[in-house]
């Protein structure tokens, strides 16, 4: 198997070893992590951490817009890692992940990828 | 008075109206979302003012996991198996909308303190009926349905989850979902074979919170729609449009006679009433249409947000939220043709009318209501959904939700919030916990349906 290293930067730097084929929800916490999750399927976002450093592949969420995924979250319970990766996790990492929709809009480009104007396209 | 002969519940309403008044309340309480890693509970309250723990906490039941975000919660039996003598009021269905566990809590054998009987994972559930996010449960007089929001991948429309009496997993009730695009709460008024649901989004759009563009892209509802109740499948669908954007809770008359119903336009800020003409054929009308407000920080006024709604179990008054306003509105609805504002009570909200009640900082606004069977006595709690708190209400986090009761006044409309009465869920042993739906032991305005 292939395997790449997990540093959770708000957890003390803690760093755990996960197999590349495995979502990164169900390998951290088969190591013992408490995190928060709730549908398993890509859609609640109630698992969601922020990546400071590398890549996962999360083709299956459907929880994130895409100013959330340019804000650097991911979807722990359908994400699995493509490279070495340094997360925040848990509601902590949270403070870009909700916002008030009558203040604070989103651009065109902005939203979930099946509705978003490629930011080109937009005027 | 209870025919102690028969079945759970009352012979009719106005049987119901005459009940005892309720002692006890079982009112779910979340961290799903909180940073609080710790599972959702149902509370049982305190609500006999002769008790030294009047409006306290007196037992808590954690379920088994983190994350379930418990919501909605329906009888396993109700006024609709009132002729069945081997039938009872005791288990208390509790859905987790993220993980689709369904709890079947014991609150018949010690009403303080419930326990759980069973759980029907969400798993088992999404492998046999490809089926996720329940919402709302009503039991059909022996088996049970529940309204599950998405398939096994929260895509819409999802569909019905049946249950046997035991909790066995019957299948999908519905035999067609027809054309209809999004699911969310129902009612069914079987003396005219009809049952009327109604849309909120697919799990992957609300779930995750409330992204308002999505409305103009058509990933949240504006139908409801009218099924045959005996075939389980849908027959004509009222496209409301702007009148009607995110049409949720569905509540027909409590009189079986009767086909008159209504559902709040939460978007809309919007009643919107239906009943069958004399020609036999369904009509709607907006007889309500609450005003956006202005706020003086905000660039657009704020809507309602219309969260909830129901009616007093003689049908005479509508009561409805709205969550971001923070107000709760009585009208007399006699004529259902014209409602009359006849009662309202400010209690947090976003305009600041009530930031404090009780003493007690109200975060987030009235949001489920639960109504006494003799219609004098709400209890509103202020917590919608978790990630939709934390867009709105983000302190909501650190102050919890909390629970308040309003006195209404049955003869000649009016409500006042009752001075007495205040639950802190800021102040939970495991920290602040934001509370939702309500139910009472001995049924309650949307539990019940005669058949």
């Amino acid at each position: 198997m292939t395997s790449f290293t997990i540093t959770l930067a708000n957890q003390g730097g803690a760093a755990f070893d996960v197999d590349h084929r495995k979502p990164l929800l169900q390998s951290l916490r088969e190591q013992g992590v408490d995190l928060p999750y709730g549908c398993q399927y890509g859609g609640c976002i109630s698992c969601a951490a922020k990546i400071i450093s590398g890549k996962v592949n999360q083709q299956a969420q459907r929880a994130l817009n895409n100013r959330q995924i340019n804000n650097g979250y991911i979807i722990l319970c359908v994400a699995r890692p493509l490279s070495d990766c340094t997360l925040e996790v848990g509601v902590e990492s949270h403070d870009k992940l909700y916002r008030n929709p009558f203040l604070d809009p989103l651009a065109a480009h902005e939203l979930k990828a099946d509705i978003a104007t490629p930011l080109d396209e937009e005027k | 008075m209870t025919n102690h002969c028969c079945g759970p519940g009352y012979a009719s309403p106005a049987e119901a109206m005459t009940a005892p008044r309720e002692k006890l309340l079982y009112t779910i309480a979340i961290y799903t979302g909180t940073g609080i890693q710790k599972p959702d509970y149902l509370c049982t309250i305190d609500v006999d003012p002769e008790s030294s723990t009047y409006s306290q906490v007196i037992s808590r039941l954690q379920m088994p996991g983190i994350g379930d975000e418990l919501h909605h919660s329906g009888w396993n039996a109700c006024s609709s198996c009132h002729g069945d003598a081997s039938m009872e009021r005791k288990y208390l269905i509790v859905p987790g909308v993220r993980s689709s566990n369904l709890h079947i809590v014991d609150c018949g054998t010690d009403p303080r303190n419930p326990t759980l009987f069973k759980v029907i994972s969400g798993a088992d559930i999404k492998t046999r009926t490809n089926l996720s996010a329940p919402h709302t449960v009503h039991c059909l007089g022996s088996d049970i349905i529940v309204s599950m929001l998405g398939d096994a991948q929260g895509n819409a429309p999802g569909g019905y989850l049946q249950l046997s009496k035991e909790f066995e997993i019957v299948g999908r009730w519905e035999n067609s979902m027809g054309g209809i695009k999004f699911g969310y709460d129902f009612w069914y008024q079987p003396r005219h074979n009809v049952m009327v649901s109604s849309e909120w989004a697919a799990p992957n759009t609300f779930m995750p919170g409330f992204d308002l563009e999505e409305v103009g892209h058509l990933k949240y509802g504006r139908e409801i729609h009218f099924w045959d109740f005996e075939k389980k499948e849908p027959k004509q669908t009222f496209y409301l449009g702007e009148d009607g954007l995110i049409p949720l809770e569905v509540r027909f008359h409590h009189n079986p006679d009767s086909s008159h119903g209504f559902v709040g336009a939460a978007l809309s800020a919007n009643i919107i009433h239906w009943w069958k003409d004399a020609a036999g054929a369904w009509q709607w009308e907006k007889i309500i249409d609450v005003d956006n407000e202005p706020h003086p920080e905000w660039p657009i006024p704020i809507p309602g947000v219309i969260s909830v709604i129901l009616l007093s179990m003689d049908d005479r008054y509508l009561y409805l939220c709205n969550w971001l306003h923070g107000d709760i509105r009585q009208y007399d609805i006699s004529d259902p043709h014209n409602a009359k504002l006849t009662g309202q009570v400010w209690m947090g909200g976003l305009l600041g009318r009530a930031p404090e009640v009780n003493g007690v900082k109200v975060t987030g606004g009235p949001q489920m209501i639960q109504l006494s069977l003799d219609g004098k006595r709400l209890y509103v709690t202020t917590s919608l959904f978790s990630t939709w708190d934390n867009q709105f209400y983000p302190e909501i986090r650190t102050n919890g939700g909390c629970m308040l009761m309003v006195n209404c006044d049955t003869e000649n409309g009016g409500m006042e919030i009752d001075p007495r009465f205040v639950v802190d869920f800021g102040k939970e042993p495991n920290g602040p916990s934001r509370c939702h739906e309500t139910r009472y032991p001995g049924g309650d305005c949307t539990s019940d349906i005669w058949v």
